[in-house]
C-alpha cells in the first residue's frame, strides 16, 4: 500500500496530466496533421473557416 | 453441426535429447497437454469459422440503417477542411443553433489519421474537450484512448481500451476513469466467439468499483446470427438486471435496407418495451432514411448531395401521441486546398469546360 504523500503525489501528477491534455490536445492534432500533411498547407487556410 | 473428426495430432518431432533428466520429466509432463492443445488448434483452425467482429460494433449495421442517430434538432453548419488525403488531416468548424432541447454552440473538430494512427480532438465553445486516440500495434492488437475533459469539475471521463481480434474470437478491455491510489473506477471485459459459421455468442463482464464496500459486478449475455452471406444480421444482448436489447438487419437490395430494433426493460421496479422499425435508400445523390417507433414517433431524415462538396440535410420527427415535433436541417460544405490531382481523383469528363 502506498503511503499518503505518494497517493497526493500521483493524485497531483494525474490532475496535471489532465491539464495538459485538456488544453494541449487539440495543439497536438493541429500540429502533427501540420507537420505531417503532404503538401504542407498554409497556416491561413489551417485555421480559418473561409479562405 | 455436421460430425467433425479430428485431424490426425501432427508429429511433433523432439528436440536432440536434453541433457538433464529434470528437463526431460518436465518436457514429457507436459507433452500431451502441449499434444492436446496442438490438437485442439489445428481442429478450430479446420472448422473454418469468420471473424465474429467486435461487441462494441454488434448491431451497429441497424444503427446506422436506422434514423435515430442521424435526426437533426434546430440549424446545423459543418464546414470541413480536407488538408491533407494521404496522411488523413481534416479541421472541421460546425455551428449548432436553434434547438429545442440545448443552447447554440460551436465546434472545432480536427482529425488525423494514417494506416495505424487515429487521433481526433473537439472542443466546443465552452472550452469542452474530447479526445480520441487509436493505435493499431499489429493487425489483431488496437489500444484506444478516450477522454472527455470539461471546465465543470465531475465530468471528466478517461477511458483507456484494448481490442484483440483473434480469427474467430474478438476480446475487449476497457477501465474508465481507474484510480491507481485507490482502486476505483469501472471495468469492463467482453469476448465474442464465433461457434457455428452463422452464430456468434459472447459475455461482457462489468466491474464498477465506487469506493469502499462499494464494489458491483454485472454480467449480460451477447448472440449474433448472420447469414453465410451476411445480407441479414440478427443480435441480442440480455443483461442481468432482465434488459433485453435486440436488433435485424437485412440488405434487400442493392441500394434498401431494412433494419427493426426492440429494448425491452422488464425489471421489478419498471417495466417498459420500446420497438422501432426503419428503412434506408441509397439513391445516387441523396441518401433517404425513415423509420417508425412503437410510441408512435415518425421520423424521417433525407441526405441530399447536391455538388460533391456540398451536402443538405433536412429532417423531422413527429410525435403523434405528445403532439410534439422536431425540425432539423444542415449543410455540409466541404472544401479542400488541394487540386482534384493531388486528392487523387480523375476529373469528371463532363466538367471540362470546352
Amino acid at each position: 500500500m502506498p503511503s499518503e504523500e505518494t497517493k497526493e503525489r500521483i493524485i497531483r501528477a494525474i490532475d496535471i496530466g489532465r491539464t495538459v491534455l485538456h488544453y494541449g490536445w487539440i495543439p497536438f492534432v493541429i500540429y502533427i496533421g501540420y507537420t505531417r500533411s503532404n503538401p504542407q498547407p498554409s497556416l491561413i487556410k489551417l485555421m480559418s473557416p473561409l479562405a | 453441426m455436421a460430425a467433425v473428426s479430428f485431424p490426425p495430432p501432427p508429429t511433433i518431432v523432439d528436440a536432440p535429447a536434453p541433457s538433464s533428466s529434470k528437463q526431460s520429466a518436465f518436457s514429457a509432463a507436459v507433452s500431451p497437454l502441449a499434444n492436446a492443445y496442438n490438437r485442439f488448434s489445428s481442429w478450430r483452425a479446420s472448422l473454418g469459422l469468420p471473424g465474429p467482429g467486435t461487441v462494441e460494433n454488434l448491431g451497429k449495421e441497424a444503427k446506422q440503417a436506422l434514423a435515430t442517430n442521424f435526426l437533426l434538432d434546430g440549424a446545423r453548419a459543418d464546414m470541413t477542411k480536407v488538408l491533407s488525403v494521404e496522411p488523413a488531416f481534416q479541421v472541421t468548424h460546425s455551428f449548432q443553433l436553434a434547438s429545442q432541447s440545448m443552447p447554440s454552440s460551436y465546434n472545432l473538430a480536427t482529425v488525423f489519421a494514417t494506416q495505424d494512427t487515429f487521433m481526433q480532438g473537439n472542443v466546443d465553445n465552452e472550452g469542452n474537450v474530447t479526445m480520441r486516440f487509436n493505435k493499431g500495434w499489429s493487425p489483431s492488437h488496437t489500444s484506444k484512448v478516450q477522454g472527455q475533459f470539461s471546465t465543470t469539475p465531475g465530468h471528466n471521463m478517461l477511458q483507456l481500451e484494448h481490442d484483440y481480434l483473434g480469427s474467430d474470437y474478438s476480446l475487449n478491455a476497457k477501465a474508465i476513469n481507474l484510480s491507481p491510489t485507490d482502486g476505483t473506477g469501472m471495468y469492463v471485459g467482453s469476448y465474442l466467439q464465433s461457434v457455428t459459421k452463422n452464430l456468434a455468442i459472447g459475455s461482457e463482464v462489468l466491474y464498477q468499483n465506487a469506493g469502499p464496500g462499494m464494489a458491483d459486478f454485472s454480467t449480460s449475455w451477447l448472440a449474433k446470427l448472420s447469414a453465410s452471406d451476411k445480407s441479414w444480421i440478427g443480435t441480442a444482448q440480455v443483461q442481468a438486471m432482465g434488459i433485453l436489447q435486440a436488433s435485424y438487419w437485412h440488405k434487400l437490395s442493392e441500394k434498401v435496407e431494412a433494419a427493426a430494433e426492440l429494448q425491452l426493460i422488464a425489471a421489478p421496479s419498471r417495466r417498459d418495451a420500446i420497438a422501432t422499425v426503419g428503412a434506408k435508400y441509397d439513391l445516387r445523390m441523396s441518401q433517404l432514411r425513415a423509420q417508425i417507433d412503437s410510441t408512435g414517433k415518425v421520423g424521417m431524415v433525407l441526405e441530399q448531395k447536391i455538388a460533391p462538396t456540398f451536402m443538405f440535410t433536412i429532417s423531422g420527427e413527429l410525435d403523434h401521441f405528445k403532439n410534439a415535433a422536431k425540425i432539423g436541417v444542415g449543410v455540409m460544405i466541404e472544401s479542400s486546398s488541394l487540386t482534384p490531382e493531388e486528392m487523387g481523383m480523375v476529373p469528371q469528363p463532363g466538367s471540362v469546360p470546352l
